[in-house]
């Protein structure tokens, strides 16, 4: 294992996203679940908008998946890739299945016209989806070590966070039954940095993508807690992306 | 009246199932709140035999299963697909 090129820029990332994990824009809707005040409707705009993030996933993944190659990568970096869209579409019927069963909404024909279920352009959600589908441009190393050693860290870490102040049993299974393929996916893209990255402009363009990723996600989830707990959002996306102004 | 359930040691999880029901607005199929997300049948919103729209979308033989008598529903026997009165709920 300690010949493996990326390792040290895997472990730095995975530390450097651990950080931050702790505290998230989403501890405001952490601290409310833990005192008992998230109310139905609360509850009922985070898993909405969760919902409609995670079914974008669709979109980004079709992107990324037009730019991988015969032969561009192992077999095995493909079959992680595939195992993780799996799990994501699994995470968006998670989410579908407790706005239904919750009697949020009817049906599902329902829940895509639902307000809390609508897919905006102006919002911070359609901000962080267009920059990670962005990164269909980049290997498929640089996108991988961006999402998976970035937000996905930050998302295990509000996730398991909100299931342990959730008091509610049923929406608490919805966020803990994911962990597992969560952390499935940090440690893909471990693995994947270790084995794939090894030059030094790759080294880069991973910590820069990373930051990216995990800025841009960021914005999203301030954007969400505002959302649920009716605050007035003070999250503007910049008019020029970071990387384009330099 | 019979009810179905998955029979874990034979279904792929393909999702045919799920599919089918969530687009004729049944949503008696659903993913278990475990970390192995297994595709279940709630009995209590499930329609069949009034319905059997997934039954034939299923690839995988012997996956569907009556709970009660553990008949294979997959692929589906003839006395469901002719049975008078059987049929797909409009959308």
């Amino acid at each position: 294992m300690a010949g493996l090129p990326g390792k040290a820029l895997a472990q730095e990332l995975i530390a450097q996203s651990r950080e931050e994990s702790r505290r998230t824009p989403l501890e405001g809707v952490i601290q409310a679940a833990k005192a008992g005040t998230l109310s139905d409707e609360q509850r009922f705009r985070l898993i909405g908008r969760l919902w409609t993030l995670e079914r974008m996933f669709y979109y980004i993944y079709g992107g990324w998946g037009q730019g991988l190659e015969v032969n561009d990568f192992p077999p095995a970096v493909k079959y992680l890739f595939s195992r993780q869209i799996v799990d994501e579409s699994t995470h968006e019927m998670l989410y579908l299945d407790t706005l239904l069963r919750r009697g949020w909404v009817a049906t599902q024909k329902n829940a895509f016209r639902h307000p809390y279920g609508t897919f905006t352009m102006d919002s911070a959600l359609a901000y962080y989806v267009f920059s990670l589908r962005n990164f269909a441009t980049y290997a498929h190393t640089i996108r991988i070590a961006a999402l998976n050693l970035g937000p996905k860290i930050l998302e295990l870490g509000w996730m398991e966070g909100l299931a342990e102040a959730l008091v509610d049993d049923d929406l608490q299974g919805v966020f803990a039954s994911q962990f597992v393929e969560n952390r499935s996916h940090v440690n893909m893209g471990r693995r994947i940095v270790e084995e794939f990255v090894e030059k030094p402009v790759e080294t880069e363009l991973c910590r820069w993508a990373c930051a990216t990723a995990k800025g841009d996600y960021r914005r999203f989830l301030r954007e969400l807690s505002d959302f649920v707990l009716g605050r007035e959002t003070s999250a503007e996306a910049p008019a020029v992306p970071a990387h384009a102004a330099e | 009246m019979p009810t179905l359930k998955v029979d874990h040691e034979r279904c792929t999880e393909c999702r045919m199932c799920y599919v089918v029901c969530r687009e004729l607005d049944i949503n008696a199929v659903y993913v278990a709140l475990e970390p192995l997300h297994r595709i279940e049948i709630d009995p209590e919103t499930c329609t069949y035999p009034g319905c059997t729209a997934c039954l034939p979308y299923c690839p995988a033989d012997g996956s569907i299963v009556e709970a009660e008598s553990g008949r294979s529903v997959v692929p589906p026997p003839p006395d469901l697909w002719r049975r008078k009165g059987a049929r797909v709920p409009d959308v």
